[in-house]
Parts: C-alpha cells; structure tokens; sequence
C-alpha cells in the first residue's frame, strides 16, 4: 500500500486522486507547491467507517515521516483536504462542502483528521449539495490530500477573470492576515486588488479594514482580532499584487481556462495551494466592497 | 444640538472664578494637571514651563509631525493646560497626521538608541556648560547674560524632553494596545509584566539610599541617632563624632550624585536634597531597622519572570503572519526601552538639568535680598522671568516686595483650593480615538466610571495585586514619616523623589494619574498593588482608615465603613 505525492504522475488522474490533487500535481514541477502526498479513493474505500487497517496507517505515518525529513520539523503541521473525484469540476467547486482541517501535527491527529475528513464527503449535508447537482451519492471516490501547512504571512485568492463583471482582461484578487480561511470562509472583507492582465503594473485597489484573521494556533486555527496598527495596511504590497497576479495569468494559460488560485506569502515566497476553475461568473461570496464598488459596471 | 451645549462656557466654582488675561482664552478647553503640578505653582517655574512647552512640546511636536499642540496658563496660580490640534487647514492636518505615522515608527524604533547616542550625551554637555559657569564669582553683568544662557538652557530642556516623551509615551501605549488586540483587554497590566525588571535612575537612585542605609546600619552611633532623633537633629548630632562625620561624607557623596531633585515634579521653586536632606533623612530612618534586602537580586527576578512571560507570548504567536509577530516584537522593543527612559528622563531632564535653573535663580535671588528689593533669596521664585532680569538690571531699584507678597498670598489662599477639573468652553468634539491620544489618555490617567457600591473608590488599574492595610494620606515628603511598613500610602501624586517610599508603602493610591505615569510604572517594579487617578483619594480617604487596594482592578473599598 502505498501514498502518492505530488508531483508523481500517478498523482494526475483526476478519477483517482481528485480533481485538487490532480490539478495540484501537474503544476508541483512548475510552481512553488508544498510539498504533501494523497491517500487516493482507491485506498480509503477499503477503509470501513472509522477504523483504517495497520498497513494503511503505516503507510501514512512512513510518508508524514518523509514529509517531516523534507521540511525539518519533527512534527510538521499538514493540512488535511479532502480531493473527490467529481470536485474542483468547472461546473461544481464544492467549496465548503467538504471538512479541512488546517495545522495537524503528529500522527495521531492525522489519522483522526484523514477519518474525519473522509467521513465528511457522506454528511447529510455534503449529501444534499449532491443531490441538488444531481451527482452520485453512492460510491463516492474521495481522496485526501495531506499536504505541509504554509503558515501564511498573507493569503490571497485570485480570479484570473473578473468573476463579477466576466472581464477577461481584469485579474481580481483578494487578500488577508494570515491564513486563507478568513478568505474563502468570509469571515472578513479582505483587501481588493484589482490588476490590468495587458499591464500588470496597472493595479487598482481598495484596502479594507481587516478586523479578523485566522492563524494557526495549537492543534488546529484560531480566528482572531487583527492588532489595530495593521488593520489598514494593505496585506499585499504592489511587487507581491503583480507577482501573484503573474501567476494567475501563467495558470491560466497552462490550464486553458479561467483559474481561480488560493495562494499564500509565507517569509517573501509565493506558494499555490490551489488551482481550479472558476465554476461561476456571479460568485455571491466574492468580496467585492459594496459600497464603493472598484469595478463599475459598464 | 450637543455642539451648541458644548459650547457653553464650563461654569467655574464660586472660590474658583476665572479672570481671563486673553479673551479668546476663554474659549478654550483647559485642564489642571495634578499628576505633575497638584499644587499651586511659583511664578518663575511656571514661566519656564510655559516657555519649555512654547519652544519645546510645539517645537518637537512641529519637528515631528505630531497633530497636537499644547499652551499653558497660570490660573489662580495652578498650572493648566489645554491641548489642541494645529490650527491649519483640514487636508493639512490630515497629511500632517499621515507624515506623523511614518515619523512615529521611525523614532519609535530608536527610542533608546537616540537618547543614549544624541539626547544623553547633549543633556550632559549643556548641564557641564552650566554648571561650568561660576555663579558666586560673577559680575551682575555677567550673571544678567548668563540668565539668557539659562532660559535657552531651559527652553532646549523641555525640547529634548518632548522629543523624547510624545514617542516614549506612544511606543508604550501601543504596545498596551496590541497586546490587547492580540490577548483581550480584560487583563491591561499582563502586558506591562513584559516590560518589567529593567534598571532605571529612579530605581538605581532607591538603591544608592538602601545602601546607604546599610552602612549606618553598621555604625551603632549612626544607627542609633537616626533610631531615636528628631529629623531635624540627625545632622547636627552627627556632626558631634568622628564616626558620625564619616557617614556624613557618604551621604553627601549621595546627596551630589542623586540629590538634584526636590520632593515634586516642581523643581525650580522647591528646595533640592541637597539644601534640605530631610526626605533622605526620613527614609534612612525607615530603613535602618530592616532587615537586609537585596534589590539587584529582586530586579533580577523579575527580569527571570519577564523573560519567561516573553518565550511563552512568543509560543503563543508561533502560528501568527509575520507582520504581526514583527509588530509585536518592535513594539516590545520600543515599549521596553521606553518603560526605561519615562525615568531616566525625570532624572535627566526634569530633576538634574532644572535644578541647574533653581541655582541660578537663588544667586539672583541672594543678590535681590542683599539689595533688599526682596525679604529673601527664595522670594526670587515670585518673580517671572522677564521680571528677573528687569529687577537686575536696575539693581538696586527696582522694588519687589510689594508683588512677591500679593503672589504668595495669592499662592497660601489657593494652596487649600483643589481647582476644577476644567475651566473655559470643552471642546466641540469628543478627543479622536487615535494612538496619541490613547497615550496621553493612559498617562494622565482616563475618566473614571462612577463607582459601582457605596464605600468604593475607582481609578486606573496601575500595578496588580491585592492589599488590606491603614491608610496613610500623605500630602508632601514631610509628612512621610507616618508611613509604617505595611501601610498604604494614598496621595495626590508621586513624583520619583517619592520612589523610596515604595519599599515601604504595601500599596499605593493616588488622585492622579494613568497607567503609564510615573507611579504605576514604578509600582509595578516594587511589585505592589496601585490605584492611580481616582480623582479623589486624598479628600475621601482617612488616615487611619482600613483600605483594600486591588490594583489590577482599580478598585480602593473602605473596608471599615462596610
């Protein structure tokens, strides 16, 4: 029984290791990924409810070993996602339907957050998003990916189409203290920067007051007050905007469609924690300000 | 609706009204300050304040950018002061405030660096450059010129010390305020345990006394006479034996290294240690009969503490964006260094380099009394500066004494006043909640909620803990010897010529005062609980009285009237 990390190329099928880890794994050679492995559908499906088998349990403990040995913590912190088979389509982003679990260390807490992680593509509530979509509720081929847990300075998302307006020549991204929860899971208006894709120089923004953020703390993420002196500064500032702004485009172009990037700045370098397509141009979570809207419509 | 109530003048207590020399005055928002100045104040040091802050809180307040400006008067002789924002057009103000953020973080971050490489060093040139003059030796025409020397003397003073003060002061609070961004606000004083343990001139001068102490202790006469002699007599007796005259040497060698300060934050007006030792006296006194305590070994475990606290803060932010560990860490920095210098300054700038201008002063003072234009040397102190000068260049002609006798009595029938809380018209607008005046708010001390039982007291939290004892009210060093070890010293305010009563005080509670004033800070050094800023201590407590002080909470309860 083996993990597959990656990078390999068996890491790339999206029917066996999820559309995140397939997409992930074709871009580790070219972009700066963190390293991490993923156990597939295949090996978790022979998992019963709640209790993984010894070869299946060594196996993870050998590849967070290796894990630990590459990035010199003897307990790293990984992040626990879940990877299926139909998520991360163009059409599905499944975008908080399924459990992750962030800062996990040491091997016991792994295989809970694994277990858990895996169960949470069968809650009723991950169920149903299925059922509206019409997809498969049975034989759900979840992978999960285990991957080393940027402890992010800023994170960003990043839409390489303006995913309000459709403009194809506007990269709209979004950034905040710490790590990409308070983003994704719309805890705070994050900071909008808004960068011209035929001259990524030209950048306009509109820096929010950033009241929360969520950091690693423990065993696991904490949302906490932002310190009042750094509220209003911008989180990005104008070589990291354009520079997370050139990935998206690069993405774009290796992937063929509009991508929709979380990335982070951890000590002045860029990590992709994620690349998939923008499954909609009328994203209602999209912290665009309201009241003074950058983007005017035309 | 509430501009036009504001705008209504402040109505002035009927044994308090107000006489405004400038009419525009009037419109104006002022404040007495009872931290520094609780009692009235003598003409000439109130001038030289006014001067200090014309040239040296605007001038560094303009040099720096700050958005605030100060002015002062004298009414019915206390000191009052009234901040305000430059009057500049709105944008100007705003870009003002803006420069002011990035010039913050600049001296912020060379708070210790710049007073050991730029403002020490040029502090000690001027005070060798006055003290190098020869006062006694001088013709009038020589002293006249050298008066000028000494107002500029002053005037550079007050800019060093607010050069220095208005970042201190900022460095400090905003390092409360992030800590309480990042770890909740309910516990204020956990941050200030991470600024504890440094060694400070107040403190370095407490232990230069304790030692003192120690070797009359080792002297059966010395001790004896400081046991059982009035204060007045111990010179005079100990003068009488060689082993006497022997411990007299040390306490001079310690009245001229830390002796240049009086019993206030008034320097120039009120007589130093070195004329009248009896404050060291008093406090030789106090200690000769305790046992050994070793302070270095006391700072060094607070320092062990302050270490320990800081490692497990830093575990605490180990998951936390770098941008916030790194403003953390240099606001530590600077909160550490500034926690250092809000003595060091005192002893610097407001005690040793102010007291240069007092000695100056008596010497015209000596030359006015001989001339008989004033009764005595001290009656100089009545006169303003211009005044000064006037009455010694037309020595011998000039009479005073008719003007020094309305001051003083105008002095003595205000001394038994407490002034209002404010005169003039309040502002139009509440303060803006920005760092600087959170500052200024956390130093002088913020208005205080009303107490929420009978029988209890509120201040500002200024150092942890829980204390019961008897209280003694002490208005003045004079009336320190009451202090017994285990009493709780209640006051109007202390300034560091008061610090050696620390030892020996259980717990403190003043009328004035914030978190970050000179009390608390050195509370918290000496470990016991401080109330500061109640407002009203001093006239609601009794001597005697059994008081429960808890610091952290801010709370005084007068037990024995539950």
């Amino acid at each position: 029984m083996k993990v597959l990390w990656l990078g390999d190329i068996d890491s790339r099928d999206p029917a066996h290791v999820g559309g995140k880890v397939a997409n992930l794994s074709q871009l580790a050679a070219e972009y700066r990924v963190p390293p991490g492995f993923c156990l597939p559908a295949s090996v978790l499906d022979h998992a019963s409810h709640g209790q993984f088998p010894s070869p299946l349990c060594r196996a993870l403990a050998d590849a967070y070993d290796a894990l630990a040995a590459q990035s010199g913590h003897a307990m790293p912190p990984v992040a626990v996602r879940s990877s299926a088979a139909d998520e991360d389509g163009s059409t599905d982003s499944f975008a908080g339907q399924h459990a992750t679990y962030l800062n996990i260390r040491g091997m016991d807490a792994l295989v809970d957050a694994v277990q858990r992680c895996w169960a949470s593509a069968r809650t009723a509530q991950a169920l149903d998003y299925r059922r509206q979509r019409g997809l498969a509720t049975e034989n759900i081929r979840l992978a999960v990916l285990i991957q080393h847990l940027i402890v992010a300075d800023v994170s960003a998302v990043a839409f390489s189409t303006n995913p309000v307006t459709g403009n194809r020549n506007e990269i709209v991204i979004n950034a905040n203290w710490g790590l990409g929860e308070s983003i994704v899971g719309g805890l705070v208006t994050p900071d909008t920067y808004i960068a011209d894709k035929l001259d990524l120089g030209r950048i306009k923004h509109q820096i929010a007051a950033k009241r929360r953020m969520t950091v690693a703390y423990g065993d696991g993420t904490r949302e906490v007050d932002v310190p009042r002196s750094l509220c209003a500064k911008p989180a990005l500032t104008v070589a990291q905007v354009r520079a997370i702004a050139h990935l998206a485009q690069s993405l774009e172009q290796r992937m063929g469609w509009p991508v929709d990037v979380e990335c982070a700045y951890r000590a002045d370098h860029l990590y992709l924690l994620q690349c998939r397509p923008i499954t909609t141009l009328a994203m209602p979570a999209m912290a665009l300000p309201h009241e003074q809207p950058v983007v005017r419509a035309a | 609706m509430n501009a036009t109530l504001s705008a209504q003048p402040i109505p002035t207590p009927p044994d308090f009204s107000v006489t405004w020399e400038r009419a525009e005055d009037a419109l104006l928002f002022w404040q007495p300050d009872p931290l520094h100045f609780p009692e009235p104040m003598h003409p000439l040091e109130f001038d030289c304040a006014a001067r200090g802050f014309a040239c040296g809180f605007n001038g560094a307040a303009e040099a720096n950018d700050v958005p605030i400006r100060a002015q002062l008067r004298r009414i019915n002789s206390y000191f009052f002061q009234c901040f305000h924002p430059p009057m500049v057009p709105h944008e100007e103000l705003m870009a003002m405030a803006q420069r002011f953020e990035q010039r913050a973080g600049a001296l912020m971050g060379r708070l210790g660096e710049r007073w050991n490489s730029e403002q020490l060093p040029e502090i000690q040139r001027n005070l060798a450059a006055m003290r190098s003059f020869d006062l006694q030796g001088a013709s009038l025409t020589d002293l006249i010129k050298h008066w000028d020397r000494t107002v500029a003397f002053v005037e550079r003073t007050w800019y060093i010390h607010f050069d220095l003060a208005l970042p201190m002061l900022l460095a400090m609070s905003m390092f409360n305020d992030m800590y309480a961004d990042l770890f909740g606000a309910e516990n204020a004083l956990d941050a200030y345990r991470l600024l504890q343990g440094f060694d400070n001139k107040s403190l370095e001068t407490d232990r230069a006394l304790w030692a003192l102490s120690r070797t009359a202790r080792t002297i059966p006469f010395v001790r004896e006479v400081l046991t059982w002699s009035a204060e007045h007599e111990v010179v005079p007796l100990l003068e009488k034996r060689a082993d006497g005259q022997a411990f007299l040497r040390d306490l001079h060698a310690f009245l001229a290294e830390y002796g240049r300060r009086s019993d206030t934050f008034a320097i120039i007006g009120v007589p130093s240690w070195i004329e009248d030792p009896t404050p060291v006296i008093k406090n030789l006194r106090d200690y000769v009969n305790r046992d050994d305590y070793d302070a270095m070994a006391e700072m060094q475990r607070l320092a062990a503490e302050r270490e320990q606290l800081i490692a497990e803060t830093r575990e605490r932010l180990h998951g936390y964006p770098q941008p916030v560990v790194g403003q953390f860490e240099f606001f530590l920095k600077a909160a550490q260094e500034a926690t250092v210098l809000q003595e060091d300054h005192n002893f610097w700038l407001d005690q040793r380099s102010l007291y240069e201008v007092r000695c100056v002063a008596l010497e015209f003072g000596r030359r006015f009394a001989e001339a008989g234009v004033i009764g005595q040397a001290d009656d100089v102190f009545y006169l303003t500066i211009d005044e000064v000068r006037q009455t010694a260049e037309t020595l011998p002609w000039m009479d005073r004494q008719q003007r020094v006798a309305e001051r003083k009595a105008e002095m003595d029938h205000f001394r038994h006043i407490m002034p209002p809380a404010a005169v003039g018209t309040p502002p139009p607008e509440a303060p803006p909640d920005n760092p600087l005046f959170r500052a200024i708010t956390r130093f002088f001390g913020g208005p205080i909620e009303p107490a929420s039982e009978p029988h209890m007291l509120r201040g500002n939290a200024g150092s942890a803990g829980v204390v019961r004892g008897v209280a003694k009210v002490v208005r003045s060093l004079a009336e320190a010897s009451k202090l017994r070890q285990g009493d709780i010293l209640v006051t109007a305010t202390t300034a560091p010529p008061w610090t050696p009563l620390f030892a020996t005080a259980a717990a403190i509670v003043t009328d004035a005062g914030g978190i970050l004033s000179h009390c608390a800070v050195i509370a918290r050094e000496y470990r016991i609980p401080a109330v500061v800023g109640t407002g009203m201590a001093t006239t609601l407590i009794r001597d005697g009285q059994i008081i429960e002080v808890d610091g952290g909470a801010g709370i005084v309860r007068l037990v024995d009237e539950l």
